[in-house]
């Protein structure tokens, strides 16, 4: 009965956490409102309540969601593209030094690159409109690849002993006693490069413009000063990656679930 | 007839002489216990014969296409996997009606072995469980040969004999090599081939 008293809203979460979470949030909004009163200069600040409105008015029109359909497709292609990239080259890895040893510096420079000199250097060799398709396959293929390769040389090595006693095959094996073991590392691969793919896509269409894309309003909207919309647009992103994440979590979950409950 | 067999074998670790010369013929189609003290060398004995180890000199002798079967002293089971799918695993991918039907030989068994049939992984139950599992998996394995390494470790009489009930009349007629230190084991067999492993050394006890 006290847990029930203290946790505000149904659903997950220790009692009391999700009531306390709505209480920073709402302590932080009502900050910046106060905020953006004392400044009262709508280019420099709005409050929250001007930029739901504006959302709010973004919201209803085809061009929003044209946009952000635009910028989800473009970007969760590369994203997919990355992912796929990145098991792949693991699983080679894992079986070949020489791979491994080949792949380790263009890892590591993947990982080490500044974004915006990526998307700078990318500019040059592709039109604005696959730019952030390649800035979200160079932002998930790394993450992917050194994660899924540390979940393979993670496995059990008594596993893969008892494989071979029982002469389980190499398909079998893979699918089997690798898959079992790689899975949570992928999970959490996957939710890392998701969030990362989404923002680093973002930030390729501000400095690329490609038409009717999340990040060229994002960039109109600082150009015109229209800092309503700045704001605006900036919390549908934010929307979006959180919306995204849980999606891909929830659905990995569900899947890894099914997949181990299975008779 | 020979089934598995040792010539000669020695085995080092580091420099520890673990086995020294070891020769043994295990007989098709029965059970052999392999009695000795802890650390004698009854692990590396099976672990020689599943191909998991080379010796430093002498032979394994394993005769082409046999299969085997085999209880670690550890579970080795796929931990978010079920006890059904762990059992499965050295069958490879069933489908439609043999799926269904070793399924319902699964669950036998799991019934029979006093273990639940639910859609847990395996990582839930408890460690005498994970045990069982790993029994099962083995004797229900497509196997020529099935390799035992203490399988009843720390299980108490009760569950032994509901065990034992189901899995001896499994292994029936096949080669059986049943590795334990607990002298009672060897009842569990009729007519079992006892060897010892001492010293070193591998030698076939009089019954």
């Amino acid at each position: 009965m006290v847990g029930r008293r203290n946790s505000g809203i149904g659903g997950g979460g220790r009692p009391g956490t999700w009531g306390a979470r709505l209480l920073a949030v709402a302590f932080w909004l009502a900050a910046w409102q106060l905020l953006a009163w004392a400044v009262d200069s709508r280019i420099v600040l709005v409050g929250p309540l001007e930029v739901l409105a504006r959302l709010g008015s973004l919201v209803v029109t085809a061009g929003f969601w044209a946009s952000v359909a635009t910028s989800l497709g473009r970007i969760g292609l590369g994203f997919l593209g990355g992912v796929a990239c990145g098991l792949v080259l693991a699983a080679l890895a894992a079986r070949s030094r020489v791979v491994r040893a080949l792949l380790a510096p263009l890892m590591g420079a993947l990982k080490a690159v500044p974004v915006a000199s990526f998307v700078i250097l990318v500019l040059l060799w592709v039109s604005s409109r696959e730019l952030s398709v390649v800035i979200a396959w160079i932002m998930a293929l790394p993450i992917v690849y050194t994660n899924v390769l540390e979940g393979i040389e993670q496995t059990d090595a008594g596993l893969l002993e008892m494989a071979e006693v029982f002469g389980i095959g190499a398909l079998e094996r893979a699918r089997m006693v690798y898959l079992s073991q790689v899975l949570p590392y992928f999970r959490a691969a996957v939710s890392l490069a998701l969030g990362l793919s989404w923002k680093a896509g973002i930030a390729a269409e501000v400095i690329g413009l490609p038409d009717l894309t999340v990040g060229e309003h994002l960039y109109d909207a600082k150009v015109y000063l229209d800092t309503p919309g700045l704001f605006a647009w900036t919390v549908a992103i934010v929307v979006v990656s959180v919306a995204l994440e849980a999606l891909v979590s929830r659905g990995l979950d569900a899947a890894l679930a099914r997949w181990e409950a299975r008779p | 007839m020979s089934c598995l067999e040792l010539r000669d074998v020695t085995k080092r670790y580091d420099g520890l002489m673990v086995l020294s010369r070891a020769s043994a013929r295990l007989e098709e189609g029965r059970a052999h216990v392999v009695m000795g003290p802890s650390g004698a060398g009854k692990t590396t004995l099976l672990r020689l014969l599943a191909g998991l180890e080379e010796p430093d000199a002498g032979e394994v002798v394993r005769p082409a296409g046999l299969r085997l079967a085999m209880t670690f002293q550890e579970d080795r089971l796929l931990e978010n996997l079920t006890a059904t799918a762990n059992i499965r695993l050295p069958h490879g991918r069933l489908r439609g009606r043999e799926l269904a039907s070793f399924l319902e030989l699964e669950r036998a068994a799991l019934l029979a072995a006093g273990l639940p049939v639910d859609a847990r992984p395996v990582r839930e139950l408890s460690g005498g469980q994970r045990r069982r599992v790993a029994i099962l998996r083995c004797v229900l394995a497509d196997a020529d040969a099935l390799l035992f390494d203490e399988p009843l470790k720390g299980m108490d009489e009760k569950t032994v004999r509901q065990v034992m009930g189901y899995v001896l009349p499994r292994l029936e007629g096949r080669t059986v090599l049943w590795v334990t230190h607990d002298e009672r084991e060897r009842d569990l067999f009729d007519d079992p081939v006892l060897w010892t492993v001492r010293g070193g050394c591998v030698r076939r006890a009089p019954m």
